[in-house]
């Protein structure tokens, strides 16, 4: 937490000393912008003690002009006025630490991206701009204050929630690496998914042959503490340093069980097993499957008839000769502590009842993949046989019917599930090996064949046998007297009608997201695309980490994907997660909250809008206290707070308050005033700079952090200066880069719009754009469609706001 | 495991429920109606006749349900009921 008494004695009777160096890019800004006209005017800028033009500012030579001009000149604060911050910002922040000037006392416009490259053919209204962002950016480097990034702990163990092949892969690479490793299973066994597959395309490996012994050396490393049958609860605290709560719920068989089986034999309840997908039978006391780590076995309590400690029913008490079973266990609540956190919650699968027109559930030859693949599966209730579900006969003429659950807009799945078609492949393949003789028919969209091998598999398919007719059937209509099934649609490539009889139909269901994916993104403040899948941070360049530090991906928690993707991903968040862990401490940036403990009346209503849950009321001392290392750094808390008792590190009330006063100082009542946070409106503005959309000059962007940041006070002042438009612009709702913060954004513009129209003014005056960072042309539109705006506003109504804005600031 | 089921499982006949013969000695019964509350299968209920001592003796309603876990001949204060498995010549 950094209050204002550590920062006040810095700089405040030192004198401001800026340097100004505008810079050509070659001619990418010198071709629209008149550079030394730009730096002349730079010069006559209160507190600006030099100014300079030069061809390349980010090259050495560049580079060292800055640095001698700060030994000789005494500079204290550097402005640059070249390219996008988010391109060359840390460049000039290590020039100016090689010189010896705090990295936090740098400041940069952006004439480049924002400015010439989007006014290619207006010399004059860029020049303008470009004057107006310099001088935007000198009255905030004025107020920049140095600023110390804090240093944190990472406590050097992790937590793997999921024990599916994900989970498993990224325990044993952090076990094997040195940390100590929880993994938390809410099932009683490791293994999820693949556990349950018979073979793995496209390799046709034995899939629990693969997967057994990973389990077993989880089982056993000395790293790992495998805790089945858990749940997480509870999460608190931040990167490096989480606190965790763990339920276990008893398994009532103690770990002396030798997994004999007797106490099976005796129990007398029956229910379909949920491992075999309910096409087997399992006990209240049971095992999920042969290989199941750990190997104890454990009571369902749903089923068995000992319900709260009372003992109606002893038979496996009786038989079993360890004596391991305790019906009063309880319980347990385990508290971890952990340095990071690998989400490996895996998916779910669809479920095709959804669909009356295919006839699962109704039909009993209809099943699903992964119906099929306990079927073929040696260990399996059929022992092996593919038998059809309605007279346990070996089918002679098969069906699958692809994207049930997916691409489709009916059921609302939208997106490739990504191993259906693989999968069916491999289906194929396995029926033609051990029944050669039946027909197999695979009904598609498109066969996705995209992996190393899978094009081979899919034409082996083809050459053993297996039909492939592209177009899905419209229905499936049961035979009644012979339970067979005839498929009618039709054959997108020949363009006719097929009605085809099958004994059986197998439906390649779609992943969808795990059940359980709401609590854990509340757990651990997560945040998830519109597919319901988690977001990473970065598609690109930050694939398995989490929005939120210290928090990274694996398996299909993120997106459906086969084995070998999930075990990829598996190992790659273990990198990333040992390499905070081996650092053993994190840097945060200082964009964090500065805290002004007298104006704090303790409402607590920045404890609410703070997506990281870093703020919290102290109700006792009547303050709020803040944790420093889990602060996102987006600002929302100092947009909320009423009594400016919080505001945020290099992004202060003042600083930003000095740059709308330096773009509202001359002809306000033609400029738009634009906040743009810098994760999307920002880096979508820049995006439009680079594809050379053009639009009107008179736009002045303040950058923030988030969208968030951006107080109501803020539009206020512009409004009361004399700005004719206002946008507030930020990530699309969802896809906040500091999970939800945008919603504060949303919330604060429709209470200005209603106090807008409450005093008789034009709401159109003030917009909002939600604009991803590839939307380029989304934000020069929108510039382009302010500008009639702009052209339409009256002085009078410019009078009229001025009036009504003035007062409110006067009184705070 | 998540996905609904559907099918009535393949191996089910397999599994052989052990067969109950319950026998009750109705006149010793004295009415407390334990094994009727506390049978985990409801195979019992109230019947309307009254006994050599005066209550309503409990009935068998479902034979087939009871999985022989004994707890009525446990909590019978009045030894009034047993159950033995049926041999398998006759129950399969």
């Amino acid at each position: 937490m950094t209050e204002k008494k550590e920062l006040e004695p810095t700089q405040s009777s030192e004198e401001v000393r800026i340097g100004v160096y505008v810079c050509h890019c070659g001619l990418n800004i010198a071709g629209s912008v008149d550079c030394e006209e730009v730096a002349s005017f730079a010069a006559t800028l209160p507190n600006v003690v030099l100014a300079k033009d030069n061809r390349y500012t980010c090259s050495d030579q560049g580079q060292e002009l800055i640095k001698n001009d700060i030994k000789e000149h005494k500079l204290n604060r550097v402005v640059v006025a070249s390219c996008s911050p988010r391109l060359h910002e840390p460049t000039f922040r290590k020039t100016c630490e090689e010189a010896g000037l705090n990295k936090y006392l740098f400041e940069m416009a952006n004439i480049r991206e924002q400015c010439s490259w989007v006014h290619l053919h207006d010399r004059k209204g860029a020049t303008e701009k470009a004057k107006d962002l310099v001088k935007m950016a000198v009255a905030k480097a004025a107020l920049l204050q140095p600023a110390e990034e804090i240093e944190v702990p990472i406590t050097r163990k992790a937590l793997v929630i999921g024990g599916g092949v994900a989970g498993i892969q990224a325990s044993l690479d952090l076990a094997d690496t040195g940390y100590m490793v929880y993994l938390v299973e809410k099932e009683p066994s490791i293994g999820g998914m693949m556990a349950r597959i018979d073979k793995t395309f496209p390799t046709m490996d034995c899939s629990i042959c693969i997967l057994a012994p990973k389990m077993s050396d989880v089982g056993h490393h000395p790293n790992i503490e495998l805790l089945t049958n858990s749940e997480v609860v509870e999460v608190k605290g931040y990167i490096g340093n989480f606190h965790v709560k763990v339920l276990q719920k008893p398994r009532y068989v103690t770990k002396d069980c030798s997994a004999c089986d007797e106490c099976v034999k005796v129990c007398p309840i029956v229910a379909p097993n949920e491992f075999d997908a309910g096409l087997a039978i399992r006990h209240a006391i049971y095992t999920p499957f042969a290989q199941a780590v750990p190997s104890t076995y454990t009571i369902d309590m749903n089923l068995c008839l000992n319900k709260e400690g009372v003992i109606v029913c002893d038979k496996c008490i009786k038989a079993c000769e360890r004596q391991a079973i305790k019906f009063e266990m309880k319980p347990e609540t385990f508290e971890l502590e952990a340095g990071t956190i690998i989400v490996a919650t895996g998916a779910d699968v669809f479920d095709p009842s959804t669909l009356p027109n295919y006839g699962y559930g109704k039909y009993l030859n209809v099943i699903t993949s992964l119906e099929f693949e306990r079927l073929i599966n040696a260990g399996g209730p059929s022992g092996g046989h593919l038998i059809r579900p309605s007279d346990l006969q070996i089918p002679k003429r098969v069906a699958f019917v692809q994207c049930v659950g997916s691409r489709s807009d009916r059921n609302g799945r939208l997106y490739c599930s990504n191993v259906c078609c693989m999968n069916t492949i491999k289906d194929s393949l396995l029926i033609k090996e051990h029944w050669p003789e039946t027909e197999i028919y695979v009904f598609y969209i498109d066969i996705r064949a995209y992996g190393k091998g899978f094009e081979d598999l899919y034409k082996r398919a083809r050459k053993e046998g297996a039909v492939f007719i592209r177009g899905l059937p419209a229905e499936i209509i049961e035979d009644r007297k012979t339970s067979n099934l005839w498929l009618i649609g039709e054959n997108t490539l020949q363009n006719e009608m097929y009605k085809i009889s099958v004994d059986m139909a197998i439906l390649s269901i779609g992943l969808e997201p795990g059940r359980d994916s709401e609590v854990i993104q509340r757990l651990l403040t997560l945040s998830r695309t519109q597919d319901g899948f988690f977001m990473e941070a970065h598609p690109k360049l930050r694939p398995v980490d989490a929005a939120t530090g210290g928090i990274f991906f694996a398996g299909c928690a993120e997106a459906p994907k086969d084995i070998k993707d999930s075990v990829t991903q598996a190992s790659a968040a273990a990198a990333r997660a040992g390499i905070l862990m081996a650092k053993g401490k994190v840097t945060v940036e200082a964009i964090t909250p500065i805290f002004y403990a007298e104006k704090c009346k303790a409402c607590g209503l920045c404890t609410k809008v703070c997506p990281y849950n870093a703020i919290t009321l102290n109700k006792e001392l009547k303050r709020i206290e803040i944790i420093a290392a889990a602060c996102g750094g987006c600002g929302t808390c100092a947009a909320e707070c009423p009594f400016d008792a919080l505001t945020q590190n290099h992004f202060t009330d003042e600083q930003i308050l000095a740059q709308i006063d330096a773009v509202t100082e001359h002809d306000a009542e033609k400029k738009i005033v634009a906040f743009c946070c810098n994760w999307c409106a920002y880096a979508g503005a820049d995006f439009a700079g680079v594809s050379r959309m053009q639009y009107p000059p008179n736009v002045r962007i303040i950058r923030t952090m988030c969208s968030g940041r951006v107080a109501a006070k803020f539009v206020e002042r512009a409004f009361a200066r004399g700005a004719s438009t206002v946008l507030v612009a930020g990530c699309h709702p969802g896809d906040c880069h500091y999970i939800n913060a945008n919603y504060q954004t949303q919330k604060r513009v429709e209470r200005l719009w209603k106090k807008m129209e409450q005093n008789g003014l034009d709401k159109e005056r003030l917009q909002l754009l939600w604009a991803s960072a590839a939307e380029g042309e989304r934000f020069a539109s929108k510039i382009r469609e302010m500008q009639t705006i702009v052209e339409k506003v009256t002085p009078e109504e410019i009078g009229k706001a001025k009036k009504i804005f003035e007062k409110p600031l006067g009184e705070s | 495991m998540p996905e609904r089921i559907r099918h009535p499982p393949l191996d089910s006949k397999k599994v052989k429920q052990p067969k109950a013969e319950i026998h009750l000695i109705t006149d010793e019964c004295k009415g407390c109606g334990f094994c009727i509350q506390f049978c985990p299968k409801k195979v019992l209920e109230e019947s309307q006749e009254i006994n050599a001592r005066g209550v309503h003796p409990p009935k068998i309603v479902d034979e087939s349900k009871c999985i022989i876990c004994g707890f009525c001949t446990a909590v019978c204060p009045d030894f009034a009921i047993f159950v033995v498995e049926k041999p398998c010549e006759e129950a399969c």
